[in-house]
């Protein structure tokens, strides 16, 4: 049952991770492009049906225009846009290397194909979803893999060597712990040059949160290390005159590889609410790449909560479910190892 | 460098700027009546809430140098002469007449008779010569200090009898009798002990224990919950009447709320947990006029002294280590390159879409709140991208096949632009500029830095290409700018504290901004300063953007309420706010 | 005894090498608190001189860190670079606020999750504990500031709570009760947010020590002697289950004063959360130094709770040398 669950849940992150990452493909303009005659537009709606009652296989949108007295917009049936698949539009890079313009899905200009809106640049919301997505998964997934490796090499050498390696390694995760690691943020973003590109500021950024996420796992991984060091078969093992990266390799390490992928399953929605407190927080990544979190973030505007509320909903959205599937993943990574 | 007097100032760094006094040809120098238009004799009682940003730095009048210590203080405390932030004159205040000499170096100030501190003590010319010495003491820090030295001689401050004091300038000032504007009256009964003890700093530590220091002002502070808000109670001496001889202030109570974010004071506001709110961004003052429902009133005041704008890195980088930021200046020293810029920004989409439309598009770096001030001659350009491809390509540059920008040794044009992160316009701002100079085939990349970050890029280091930053205004005087047009000056943010000027054009701002400072006669000075603007207008070194309007709103019932474009905004008459009979504060 | 003194000498390295290294992070950032001045064009010069001095930023960091140090053997850890204020003060304020908040929201989850835990461990495989694991899953995955946003949005549309703050003006005239019903209308929607997020980690692991002592012979072999349910589950489960749950109330109490940061800030809430995160921005040094001196002394007090509980309550550990 869980583990039906966990494939089920590993199935889905691999497509939500794909779709990020080939964000540019699925995304029907790039997320900063901006439509600015169409500023807080509401998502465009789809439909089968013309007019005339006509019924058309492949769905359509209508034209818009700003309404009269200023507020929203109003369609003009008159003007039709099918939907196009694998058109050219906006330039991208596929998976950060070729370059291509086509789209998965778009309507043919002056249409336009918001699925979930704009926001107040005209900036299409789905595309931004999509390719904050792609920050968002990725800080997840990077920042867990940097704390897990540390932590799993802090904890198997504290946990199997013991003494006063142990100790000392144990007090630099509680040091570690307490700090503040904010500035850290603050600072790395400062001393790097301005032209770094978008990317990889990020990149750095969560590089710092990942070398501070180590000390729980490391704990953790201390403690079945620990018990494999004390097992009978490894003692006796070591009584033969085995070495200790023989041990380490051999014995140590396989016990604390279920913990381990447990741990990561669960480090990586960790690491994605980390990216999203911060940029919520306007310390994380900022306009005009888009996040998860700092689409969150506009929520704090009021005048985007008075009136737009339900927009920002989307990132919320996206991130619950991604969060479910990990736990997922995570549950059946307990049960069966692998 | 004397600067105009500062009711109010403004940094570059929140979202809404900020503006003070306007400047009034010199030649008026007496005191005008104040047009009583509409303001109504009101129903004492009630208490007024209000909100600032953050904990005012101290309650101390002499050292009111952030914004939320500026508002209390003006509160709190009184000046001798007023600058009226409505009609943006001066008017009497503790003072009730004055006269300058022929020469503008002395003026002479009748105090008003009959007014006493809120302790009960009355209130003379011992008060005035030791707040002024406080003021000029250099141990103490009063931001006045350099304001109230002329010419390199601090102002001298002469008693003549118990309610005449003399004033004496080193040499004229334009500005004439703005510069006591602000300048904040402290009782010497309560405080010569402290000064001669040295102890004068601990008197108004903001620690919630401190006993009130006496004022002058309509307000008392009484007591300071840290990080909630800070409770100031109606002065009972205040020398203030309204017309029918009833005292002022109405309302009993002001609180002051500490919300750190203005999204938070208007959520804040609409729930109905704050009376009045200034510094309303567009974007809220749409959404708080949707929900209105009849609970408030909002005031769009139009162009504010504030504007936003781009500017290039133009400082001497030699010796800096700074090899890319100095190729790339090579663009950013040419004229042309900043006004092919300039062009190629799509001001209207920004005052649509970051503004709401609550902005005016400006052309030089004196708005359209500045009226008297403003070079009328100097208009902002439409956007032109043919008009800027075209300077471009006479100055060199090209477009290869791909349609991105060239220089003229076919090297790609491409360079950051930095703002800071608290502020959305701002990054709003960015990404359109972003946007509309990619078509013109610059590729900029926008940069977010935290404020510190920023300033120590802008100010120190000088590693940056361009920035995105607003500026207000304490004044519409030019003299407000001072700092800003010196090429000496620490905020003249292209190249600051430069110990020469670089530039035949900077040589020549320098010495307009010096002669303006003494010159007596308006009409020249106008001259002097139309010519700064032109000269701005025509190098760029800020490509100013638009000005957003100023936006207040107060919960309906509050009365009296004429917000006005200077700071504070909202609670400028605060002595004559008062709640109608029936309003949810009376009953 | 020496237990305890080679506990109180870990306890001061540790906060030793924490200020320090937090001090040295402050350093490394770039620009100071009176950057913002700098740029003022409304500032003369020599203020913003007089204030570095003032403030002592014209000192070297060793300096100023020996300063701290020295203002914390007279308890005021420094001062407010904004306000002046002494730390001490304005920290002990926040967290008594941010403590009034978190120790509510914690009381709450603790006693929503014993019984909930215990009741869904009981059901093991039936359809209510089913649905109550998926409800729990779910509101794991809800990230706390989504919650918080929530139902900010609530009390906005309704106008029935406060958007911020913790008592009303009136609340020094109001009565007893008046205080409480005040305070509690005040703390209703960030201890409801806080709970919310914190309630579904706390049931599970309470469901989980408890569905495995339930399932042990050992228990199996207590109900077969027929002793009653109340008794079996408060006299036998409960000291068994025990353990883990002690750990896990460590943990709660470490994070009582940074488990509320955000939701404090959506909400407003005058705590630890709104305080750091402007001193951090604004780079007020010695009030950041101070908030997280305050959350490790409360990371160790939590680990000590933990550790003393666990002595009084499990032999074995007693048992165990040192």
């Amino acid at each position: 049952m869980k583990i039906t669950a966990a494939r089920c849940a590993g199935a889905c992150l691999l497509a939500a991770h794909l779709a990020a990452a080939a964000a540019g493909f699925i995304a029907p303009y790039d997320y900063a492009r901006q439509h600015r005659d169409f500023p807080y537009a509401p998502p465009t709606g789809l439909h089968l049906v013309d007019p005339q009652g006509e019924f058309h296989l492949i769905p359509f949108v209508y034209g818009r225009r700003p309404a009269a007295n200023g507020r929203g917009y109003v369609e003009v049936r008159s003007e039709r846009y099918p939907l196009r698949f694998f058109a050219t539009g906006d330039d991208y890079r596929l998976l950060g290397l070729f370059r291509t313009s086509r789209h998965l899905v778009s309507v043919e200009s002056p249409g336009r194909l918001f699925l979930m809106g704009t926001d107040g640049l005209g900036r299409d919301l789905f595309s931004r979803l999509v390719h904050g997505g792609r920050v968002s998964l990725f800080a997840g997934l990077f920042g867990a893999s940097i704390a897990l490796a540390l932590g799993c090499a802090v904890g198997v050498l504290s946990g199997f060597y013991g003494g006063r390696l142990d100790r000392l390694l144990m007090r630099t995760t509680e040091v570690f712990m307490a700090l503040p690691w904010l500035y850290l943020l603050i600072a790395a973003r400062a001393l790097q040059p301005l032209d770094t590109p978008p990317h990889r500021a990020f990149l750095t950024v969560v590089l710092i949160l990942g070398c501070f996420g180590w000390p729980r796992p490391a704990r953790l991984i201390r403690g079945v290390a620990l018990t494999a060091r004390g097992r009978e078969y490894v003692q006796a093992a070591r009584g033969f005159g085995a070495s200790s990266l023989y041990l380490l390799s051999r014995h140590v390490l396989p016990q604390t590889a279920s913990v381990a992928w447990t741990q990561g399953a669960l480090l990586v929605p960790q690491f994605i609410l980390a990216e999203v407190g911060l940029s919520f927080l306007g310390v994380g990544i900022s306009q005009p790449l888009p996040s998860w979190g700092n689409m969150l973030g506009e929520l704090q505007r009021f005048h985007v909560l008075a009136s737009g509320w339900w927009w920002m909903l989307y990132p919320g959205v996206a991130l619950v479910l991604v969060i479910l599937a990990y736990h997922a993943l995570a549950r059946g990574a307990t049960v069966a190892p692998e | 460098m004397p600067h105009l007097p500062r009711t109010l100032r403004s940094l570059a760094l929140l979202a809404t700027l900020t503006t003070l006094g306007c400047g009034q040809p010199p030649a008026e120098r007496q005191a005008l009546p104040e047009p009583a238009t509409g303001r109504q004799s009101g129903v004492p009682g009630g208490r007024l809430v209000a909100a600032l940003r953050a904990a005012p730095g101290t309650l101390n009048p002499l050292l009111t140098i952030d914004r939320p210590a500026q508002t209390l203080s003006y509160l709190t405390s009184a000046d001798l002469i007023r600058i009226n932030r409505s009609t943006q004159r001066t008017e009497p205040a503790l003072a009730e007449s004055w006269a300058a000499s022929e020469d503008g170096t002395r003026y002479t100030l009748r105090l008003r008779p009959g007014v006493r501190f809120s302790d009960g003590e009355p209130f003379d010319a011992d008060d005035v010569v030791f707040s002024f010495r406080l003021h000029l003491d250099p141990e103490v820090g009063s931001p006045h200090r350099a304001l109230l030295t002329v010419r390199g001689e601090p102002i001298r401050v002469e008693r003549i009898d118990s309610h005449t004091v003399a004033f004496e300038l080193a040499a004229p000032y334009a500005a004439g009798e703005r510069i006591f504007d602000s300048v904040a009256i402290v009782p010497a009964h309560r405080l010569s002990e402290s000064h001669a003890l040295g102890t004068l700093p601990s008197v108004w530590e903001l620690d919630g224990t401190t006993e009130p220091i006496p004022g002058l002002g309509p307000f008392v502070v009484t007591s300071y919950r840290p990080g909630e808000a800070l409770i100031l109670e109606r002065n009972p001496h205040y020398w203030k009447t309204d017309e029918s001889g009833q005292p002022l202030p109405y309302v009993d109570e002001v609180v002051l709320l500490l919300v750190a974010s203005e999204d938070a004071q208007a959520i804040r506001f609409q729930n109905g947990e704050i009376d009045v709110v200034s510094d309303l961004s567009a974007e809220n003052y749409s959404a708080l006029e949707a929900a209105a429902a009849g609970r408030y009133v909002l005031e769009d005041l139009g162009a504010g002294l504030g504007y936003d704008f781009v500017f290039f890195n133009l400082n001497d980088l030699s010796g800096a280590g700074l090899p890319a930021v100095t190729a790339r200046q090579k663009w950013f020293r040419q004229r042309d390159f900043r006004h092919a810029v300039s062009e190629a920004i799509d001001r209207d989409a920004i005052r649509r879409l970051v503004y709401h439309g609550r902005a005016t598009i400006v052309g030089g770096p004196v708005t359209d709140g500045n009226r008297l001030w403003r070079n009328e001659a100097i208009v902002p350009a439409p956007r032109s991208l043919e008009g800027a491809r075209a300077r471009l390509a006479a100055a060199g540059f090209s477009w290869n096949a791909d349609g991105r920008l060239r220089d003229a040794w076919g090297a790609p044009v491409e360079f950051t632009i930095i703002t800071n992160s608290s502020n959305t316009q701002r990054l709003e701002m960015a990404a359109i500029v972003q946007e509309d100079l990619r078509q013109l085939g610059i590729s900029v990349q926008v940069v977010p830095l935290e404020f510190q970050t920023m300033v120590e890029r802008l100010l120190v280091s000088h590693d940056y290409d361009a920035c995105l930053l607003g500026l207000g205004s304490g004044d519409v005087d030019p003299n407000s700018a001072m700092s800003v047009w010196l090429s000496s000056g620490g905020s003249h943010l292209w190249a600051p504290g430069q110990a020469s000027p670089a530039t035949a054009w900077e040589a020549e701002i320098d010495s307009l901004m010096t002669a303006q400072l003494a010159e007596l006669d308006p009409v020249a000075r106008k001259r002097q300063y139309d010519r700064v603007q032109e000269i701005l207008a025509a190098e760029l070194p800020l490509i100013p953007l638009v000005s957003p309007n100023v936006l207040a709103g107060a919960r309906r019932g509050l009365r009296n309420f004429r917000p006005a474009v200077l700071e504070p905004t909202a609670l400028w008459n605060v002595d004559e706010l008062f709640w109608a009979a029936g309003a949810k504060n009376l009953d | 005894m020496r237990f305890c003194l080679r506990r109180l000498t870990h306890s001061a390295a540790l906060l030793a090498g924490v200020s320090l290294l937090t001090f040295l992070l402050a350093e490394l950032a770039p620009g100071d608190y009176l950057s913002r001045l700098r740029l003022d064009p409304e500032i003369p010069e020599e203020t913003v001189d007089l204030m570095t001095e003032r403030l002592g930023l014209d000192r070297s960091p060793v300096a100023r860190y020996f300063y701290w140090l020295g203002s914390l053997a007279r308890l005021e850890l420094g001062f407010s670079y904004q306000t002046g204020a002494p730390v001490a003060s304005l920290v002990t304020r926040a967290a008594r606020n941010t403590l009034w908040l978190t120790g509510l929201a914690t009381l709450f989850a603790w006693g929503l999750a014993l019984p909930l835990g215990i009741w869904a461990a009981e059901r093991r495989g039936r359809l209510s504990a089913a649905l109550s694991d998926a409800a729990s899953s779910l509101l794991l995955a809800v990230p706390d500031v989504l919650l918080a946003l929530v139902l900010l949005l609530v009390a906005l549309r309704t106008g029935w709570f406060p958007t911020g703050g913790m008592a009303s003006l009136d609340f020094d005239d109001a009565g007893p009760l008046g205080k409480l019903a005040d305070l509690a209308r005040h703390a209703f929607l960030p201890t409801l947010a806080l709970v919310l997020a914190t309630l579904p980690t706390l049931f599970r692991h309470v469901q989980a020590s408890f569905a495995d002592v339930l399932g042990s012979p050992f228990l199996r072999a207590v109900r077969g002697a027929g002793i009653p349910r109340r008794r079996r589950l408060l006299r036998y489960a409960l000291p068994a289950a025990a353990n883990p749950l002690i750990s896990l109330f460590g943990l709660s109490i470490a994070s009582l004063l940074s488990a509320s940061l955000l939701i404090e800030v959506v909400m407003s809430w005058p705590g630890i959360g709104p305080l750091m995160l402007r001193a951090v921005l604004e780079q007020d040094v010695y009030v950041v130094l101070g908030v997280v001196m305050a959350s490790t002394c409360l990371l160790l007090i939590g680990n000590l709770v933990a550790d003393l509980l666990l002595y009084a309550l499990d032999p074995r550990i007693r048992r165990e040398p040192g």
